[in-house]
């Protein structure tokens, strides 16, 4: 069962149905600083900008000589690959993770092999002459702006722009001007104004109106936050009522264990054993969770040559450590697999809100052939893990090759794991009654 | 090669699915051959287990992954073995402020170690109790009499106290071990407090050492085939000591 077919436990997470803001105007208009003072003063992390310059077509060399020449109309909306750009939003729209092709005006092509990622941004503003120009866009829009900028400023920005930054000199330039981008201008680019919801006279000098677009954006982020914070709480009680499956692996509780336990937990315990006794247990349940993995058979010799039916393990592990409490588990993985790739992604809940938020991320190339071992000491609500578990989903990983490894977990955290990912494995020391803080790390790290 | 006597419910090993649920067939494995003592515990034949023993059991593996991957295997058993160790109620309070009921650990241990081989589960013990002190016993075979004979021991002076982690990680015959046991004993140390940690064993060896000592417990990682004309564990993993220490020719 996926998660899309297990509908009544799904889960979103804050960045899916992202917000996203075109920005169109004439070429000097000052759509990119708009956009940037938006990020400005939004100042928040998840605020991606995407220019259209992105998109441009490859060219063919017929094409490529006249763009040399600059005889190629590089400000038609034909210059423009709509297909790419309509397909990566609806991909960062749904979610998901969207390769961002990279663009080289000096040789008028693509990079070859080479994208942008953009993944979990909350807002995305799409900046470029014709950002309200597609109706499959316009479609995926939550706020269309038009910059309305004086033609005279326009160009002259342009001019300037083209001549330093973009290796181009003043005649060719106003060659561009004059043949392309003003017919352009009356034929395309002013006619989108109708689509927008708001003309921005004078662009980026028009503060008030800039102030009111950032109100409005983060009027729609709050409700969304909330939003995904209720989902989660709904979740919570849908869930209690559920027994866990047999993916859910709790340690035996042995007199060993025990005794672990009780070390740990006590506050007296001074941190060097906290250090040690917390490695030791990390490394046993690393080992159970190795056991959860998918092995094939392999038969082998040994020295004296009689054959030994055995197994290996299917494919390469990499350890995910979910910081900054992840990190306490980093010496037990060590000792069990101590040549383990490790991908990290740092996740804190929001001061205001308690909301996870993901503000960091770098994983291994080729995440999805691994299975993969996610480490985090505490689950509570549960929230952060499914984020975190989305995120690694969304980077390839078969939900059934994850193993989540944890030391401590409330009930209806694991109950909301095991119910929106079914087919994930968890790996669990104990399991704590009431909710508590996270507080292994701050022991185990000393601040 | 010899088999297990049917009176002791050894049953041979068997290539048998294992693992938990899987989309495709679960892969087949030798797993290890079961005993009918209490005091001889089998560690669970997980698929991450056999994996381990396949890597050293493997004639092709090199020492350095030998020496790491059998390490992960003898901490698996001094977990295990710890286990058998007595606890005690004790009630703590959490970093948050909350009673926490747990419990203590109770009586001391100490390690001995069947030189040489045995000295290689050393770092596995300690890796899970630090200081532990650790005795030595070193027992070769006399050439003349084909017999083990006890050439040296230095134990910890208190051993009647303690409860002793017995280290030794291939059991063939169970002669060496036999005369180990022996030794503490002699020191004072009771047969229920002794834990005997192996890798592998032949049904002969362990059947033969668990009726000796029936209040001795044993904890192995997997009960093998059997034995051949020249006493070794068969398919075994060859000289545990040569592989470890890297003392093999060539």
């Amino acid at each position: 069962m996926s998660e899309s077919q297990n509908m009544n436990y799904a889960y979103s997470p804050p960045w899916h149905d992202t917000h996203i803001i075109g920005i169109a105007g004439s070429s000097g208009s000052g759509k990119t600083s708009v956009a940037a003072q938006l990020v400005k003063l939004l100042n928040l992390p998840w605020v991606v900008v995407l220019s259209m310059d992105s998109f441009y077509k490859e060219l063919t060399p017929d094409q490529s000589k006249l763009a040399f020449a600059n005889n190629y109309d590089f400000d038609s909306p034909d210059a423009i690959d709509f297909d790419i750009l309509v397909d990566r939003l609806r991909d960062l729209k749904a979610g998901k993770k969207a390769e961002i092709p990279i663009y080289s005006f000096e040789k008028h092509q693509r990079v070859p092999n080479k994208n942008t990622t953009i993944y979990s941004c909350h807002v995305l503003i799409l900046e470029g002459i014709f950002a309200l120009y597609d109706p499959r866009v316009l479609e995926l829009l939550d706020m269309k702006i038009f910059v309305d900028t004086d033609s005279d400023i326009c160009l002259a920005r342009r001019l300037a722009r083209d001549v330093k930054s973009r290796g181009r000199d003043v005649r060719g330039a106003l060659q561009q001007w004059h043949r392309f981008v003003k017919p352009n201008f009356e034929l395309y680019v002013r006619p989108q104004m109708k689509n927008a919801d708001i003309a921005i006279p004078r662009g980026i000098d028009n503060l008030t109106a800039i102030a009111m677009v950032v109100k409005h954006i983060q009027r729609a982020l709050n409700a969304k936050s909330e939003a995904h914070l209720k989902k989660i709480a709904e979740l919570g009680e849908k869930v209690l009522e559920k027994p866990l499956t047999d993916h859910v692996t709790v340690l035996d509780q042995t007199p060993q264990l025990r005794g672990i336990h009780t070390i740990l937990q006590d506050r007296k315990t001074s941190r060097e054993d906290f250090i040690f006794y917390f490695d030791r247990l990390a490394s046993l349940l690393v080992e159970k969770a190795m056991d959860r993995m998918t092995f094939t058979s392999h038969k082998v010799l040994t020295p004296l040559n009689l054959p030994y039916n055995g197994l290996r393990c299917a494919s390469a592990i990499c350890g995910i450590v979910i910081l900054r409490s992840g990190g306490v588990f980093e010496i037990g993985l060590k000792r069990v697999v101590p040549d383990c790739k490790i991908g990290r992604l740092l996740l804190q809940s929001n001061i205001r809100t308690g909301e996870p938020e993901l503000h960091h991320l770098k994983v291994p190339p080729n995440l999805g052939d691994h299975q993969v071992l996610l480490l985090d000491p505490q689950i509570a609500s549960g929230a952060a893990a499914l984020m975190a578990v989305r995120v690694l989903k969304d980077h390839g990983v078969e939900e059934a090759n994850i193993v989540f490894l944890t030391y401590m977990a409330t009930k209806v955290g694991l109950g909301r794991l095991n119910a929106v990912f079914p087919e994930m494995k968890i790996v669990v020391a104990g399991i704590e009654e009431a909710w508590t803080s996270r507080w292994i790390d701050e022991k185990y790290f000393g601040c | 090669m010899a088999t297990a006597a049917p009176d002791t419910g050894v049953e041979g090993c068997a290539a048998a699915p294992i693992g938990p649920s899987y989309k495709d067939e679960k892969p087949k494995a030798t797993v290890s051959g079961k005993i009918k003592f209490d005091t001889v515990h089998v560690l669970p034949q997980t698929p991450q287990l056999i994996a381990l023993l396949t890597i050293i059991r493997d004639k092709n593996t090199q020492r350095g992954d030998f020496i790491f991957y059998s390490n992960r295997i003898i901490r698996l058993l001094v977990e295990e073995g710890l286990n058998h160790l007595p606890v005690k109620e004790h009630e703590v309070t959490t970093p948050l402020g909350r009673a926490y009921a747990g419990v203590r650990f109770e009586g001391k241990i100490c390690g001995v170690s069947i030189m040489r081989a045995g000295e290689s589960m050393e770092q596995g013990l300690r890796d899970c109790c630090r200081s532990v002190r650790i005795g030595k016993i070193l027992i070769q075979r006399d050439e003349e009499t084909a017999q083990p004979k006890l050439f040296y021991h230095k134990l910890p002076t208190d051993i009647a106290d303690r409860w002793v982690l017995l280290l030794d990680p291939m059991n063939a015959t169970g002669g060496s071990a036999s005369m180990a046991v022996q030794v503490l004993k002699e020191k004072g140390v009771a047969e229920e407090r002794i834990l005997f940690l192996n890798l592998i064993a032949s049904p002969e060896g362990i059947e033969h050492f668990a009726s000796k000592y029936p209040k001795l417990r044993v904890i192995t990682a997997f009960i093998d085939e059997g034995l051949d004309e020249k006493n070794y564990i068969v398919p075994g993993l060859g000289d545990f000591g040569d592989r470890h220490f890297g003392t093999l020719d060539e």
